[in-house]
């Protein structure tokens, strides 16, 4: 079990005094039974960095990041943080999914409290951190109500705070504003910079909303189908200067431009492709 | 079938070839007494002398065709009212009610019943098979027919379909799944009320040989028969099971 | 799968009217068809008669005591049924083993006609409560096995995935993530269960007669004596009824959390 030795009281937010951890991967390929899913992808994801998945359905963005929260098993090449090889999930690399995934027989604080439980942190400094961070994401007056009680936008708050009451070195987030509506996605878009702002965490974020990865990401992977595979990597590190505002400026608009071209590139390669080979699906 | 899926088949079912090998274990072994618990190879040499002798089948017969009666007609009935109730609000309100005084009653406690008022001969088991099948019917295309996406009934009435034929080509097929389903636990159901029903007062039968069998002190008889109870309701679901597979394979699993 | 678990919004006064008119209806039926004289006596015998008989045994207590134990077998079945059964289900979701050894078993086992056992159980067992506890424990067991398996083996792969990501073991996983999780499933099971220990244990004492739901019944349609066998199914239908609102009940508030996504169908 992973411990993480540099806790200390109160710094649950700012995850202050740790270097924030990379991930390099090299020669990863990944099939389903004998459909190749992902080919020869390589990356390395610096230390701080937001990095965004971009691509279409099928271009592999969520094995891969399954792969990297260990979930899946490294068929070929190699995941490593600066913990080490990546073999198996752990608290390290904590992950936010689409659906939330929280436990419904457990209020937005027990859910939270669990992955603190799990590391052995003494009693009441759990409660401490957990309500901590329930107040950090704005659900401090929803701490004892049921997942099915809340709204789609209030129980990604609620997944993402115990997510982070682990402090893990690496945010991994499966499209995880795909459920919510237009308005709480923008919101949560902001809020989520922040967050990652304050803790100066790697993320890995997985999107097919180029709007949504040229506003986040420092550096976005463009993948394409057919096989899956990174065609790209482009930059989008305006981000950084602007605070916690997404501002829509004109770098911004030109970035987004010219990403969606290269996404609408690969999905019509991919599509050719795919017509060429019938069944090869 | 290849020698792979006959291998596959063994290993699936070897528990249960395990157990057979403990019970005669068990028996030859002196740990149980042979007249409470009659050694397998001895059940087998009765089953075989059943088969042989051919009264047997008579029975089987009979007990089959009240099944088939019952079932059938419980299946008519059933999805028929489950269906209505599903997609008209007034027939659910009419009809839920009285289910509702149905569904709780052990439905053995009316095998008396059927005795005073039908006597003792086949209607009145076709008739405990007929009620006892009746529910999961109608709950299964009750379900079925109230969980079909209304979208597909808006596009065929969009597409100039009137009540009626959507009532036949949508909704019915959509509830296909529940009904199936139904279908399955009904089969099961049946097995069971008419077993108990010829125990009680049939004078043919499968369930009556085990009866008459017992009675008789004819042991491995009786187990015999019960074998070849529990192998027909078995081979029956399971046959319903690549009927129902091959019926809904449009569905993706 | 209640038909009665149904709940919806607007509908609970409207359907409660409609339960109770379509009691009155059969009564008035009833009551219209023995008075009419076009019907033998024999064999629809009046309300009137039936419920003094009614009146007359729920006074000298032998009512009470075929109720008591009916219950008493049927409970204690299902308790056995539930003790054995749930452990097992789990069994089969966590190791390979448990679902090798218990497959095959209950795949023969669920759809077989425990009842024909019965002969088997009154050989072993001789009479009394002990053959028809085991009926019950039985044909329980099969239902709560096979849901708690389902639902153990059904949990959604995010929630174990999330588990894992926070820092879980295998083992603590199993107990603290994946049993609540299957709760729903196993409550299904323990409420099917319910109203399948009744029936089992009226259907076995249908077997052995004496004391009890299935055995008076059983008695009174020996002797021709319908008035008692009508009696007997009222005290069925009402015993019936109520374990079934109770199970709800219960089911309501273990899955308090589980709010609409939650009734049993």
């Amino acid at each position: 079990m992973t411990t993480v030795t540099e806790f200390t009281g109160g710094d649950v937010a700012a995850g202050a005094g740790r270097g924030s951890v990379g991930i390099r991967i090299s020669g990863l390929r990944h099939s389903y039974g004998r459909n190749p899913v992902l080919e020869g992808v390589d990356l390395t994801v610096a230390p701080g960095e937001f990095h965004c998945l971009l691509g279409p359905s099928g271009c592999g963005k969520s094995t891969l990041l399954y792969l990297i929260g260990g979930f899946l098993p490294v068929q070929h090449g190699t995941i490593a943080t600066d913990r080490g090889p990546v073999t198996k999930p752990g608290p390290d690399r904590g992950i936010v999914f689409q659906s939330f995934a929280l436990f419904p027989w457990k209020t937005v604080l027990q859910n939270v409290l669990y992955g603190l439980e799990n590391l052995g942190v003494a009693r009441s400094e759990r409660l401490e951190r957990a309500r901590a961070l329930i107040d950090m994401v704005h659900l401090g007056r929803f701490a004892d109500a049921y997942p099915s009680q809340l709204s789609g936008g209030m129980q990604q708050r609620a997944a993402i705070a115990r997510t982070l009451a682990i402090d893990p070195d690496i945010l991994l987030m499966d499209e995880p504003f795909g459920a919510l509506d237009a308005q709480t996605r923008r919101v949560m878009q902001e809020e989520l910079l922040a967050i990652w702002q304050k803790t100066n965490k790697v993320v890995v974020f997985v999107t097919h909303d180029v709007q949504e990865a040229v506003a986040l990401g420092d550096r976005i992977s463009v993948m394409g189908a057919n096989p899956g595979r990174i065609t790209q990597v482009v930059s989008a590190d305006f981000n950084r200067e602007k605070g916690s505002n997404v501002a829509r400026g004109v770098e911004f608009n030109s970035t987004v431009e010219s990403v969606w071209e290269m996404v609408r590139h690969e999905a019509t390669v991919a599509e050719k492709s795919s017509a060429r080979e019938p069944g090869s699906r | 079938m290849m020698p792979g899926r006959i291998a596959q088949t063994l290993y699936k079912y070897a528990p249960l070839v395990i157990l057979a090998v403990a019970w005669e274990a068990a028996v030859r072994a002196g740990l149980v007494s042979p007249t409470m618990l009659p050694p397998l190879s001895d059940v087998f040499k009765s089953l075989v002398r059943l088969f042989s002798h051919g009264a047997i089948f008579g029975h089987a017969w009979s007990s089959l065709v009240r099944l088939v009666t019952g079932l059938s007609a419980a299946i008519v009935v059933g999805v028929l009212v489950g269906l209505l109730m599903g997609t008209w609000r007034a027939a659910h309100l009419i009809f839920q009610p009285f289910l509702n005084l149905l569904y709780p009653m052990p439905k053995s406690a009316l095998i008396p019943l059927m005795m005073i008022l039908f006597g003792l001969g086949d209607t009145s088991k076709i008739l405990l098979v007929f009620l006892g099948c009746l529910l999961p019917l109608v709950v299964n295309a009750y379900n079925g027919a109230r969980g079909v996406d209304t979208k597909l009934v808006w596009s065929a009435r969009n597409l100039g379909a009137g009540n009626l034929r959507v009532l036949t080509s949508i909704r019915t097929r959509a509830a296909l799944p529940d009904i199936m389903n139904g279908i399955r636990t009904a089969l099961a159901f049946s097995f069971v009320i008419l077993v108990n029903a010829e125990l009680i007062f049939g004078q043919d039968g499968l369930g009556y040989l085990v009866g008459s069998f017992g009675s008789l002190g004819e042991y491995s008889s009786m187990f015999a028969t019960i074998i070849i109870i529990v192998a027909a309701g078995f081979a029956c679901d399971r046959l319903f099971q690549r009927f129902s597979d091959h019926l809904l394979r449009w569905r993706a699993v | 799968m209640s038909p009665a678990g149904s709940r919806k919004a607007a509908g609970f006064p409207t359907e409660a009217v409609f339960q109770v008119g379509a009691i009155l209806f059969l009564l008035a039926v009833w009551y219209g068809f023995a008075a009419g004289g076009k019907i033998n006596v024999f064999l629809l015998p009046r309300p009137g008669a039936v419920f003094q008989r009614l009146a007359h045994d729920l006074a000298n207590f032998r009512i009470a005591e075929d109720v008591a134990t009916t219950l008493w077998r049927a409970f204690a079945g299902f308790v056995i049924a539930a003790v054995v059964g749930i452990p097992v289900g789990l069994a089969m979701a966590r190791s390979a083993f448990g679902r090798w050894f218990f497959d095959p078993i209950i795949a023969v086992g669920f759809p077989a006609p425990k009842i024909a056992f019965m002969p088997i159980f009154l050989l072993w067992f001789g009479v009394g409560d002990l053959p028809l506890i085991v009926l019950v424990a039985i044909n329980c067991f099969f239902i709560v096995a096979s849901s708690t398996a389902a639902g153990a083996a059904g949990v959604p792969r995010l929630l174990i995935w999330s588990a894992q990501s926070l820092g879980d073991s295998r083992e603590s996983i199993f107990r603290r993530v994946v049993v609540p999780a299957a709760l729903p499933q196993i409550m299904n099971g323990i409420q099917v269960s319910v109203p399948v220990s009744l029936i089992a244990a009226v259907g076995g004492e249908m077997l052995t007669g004496g004391i009890g739901l299935g055995g008076s019944i059983l008695s009174a349609g020996r002797m021709v004596d319908s008035v008692g066998v009508y009696s007997g199914l009222v005290v069925c239908l009402t015993v019936g009824f109520v374990l079934l609102k109770l199970s709800e009940l219960a089911r309501r508030r273990l899955l308090h959390w589980h709010a609409e996504s939650g009734p049993a169908s």
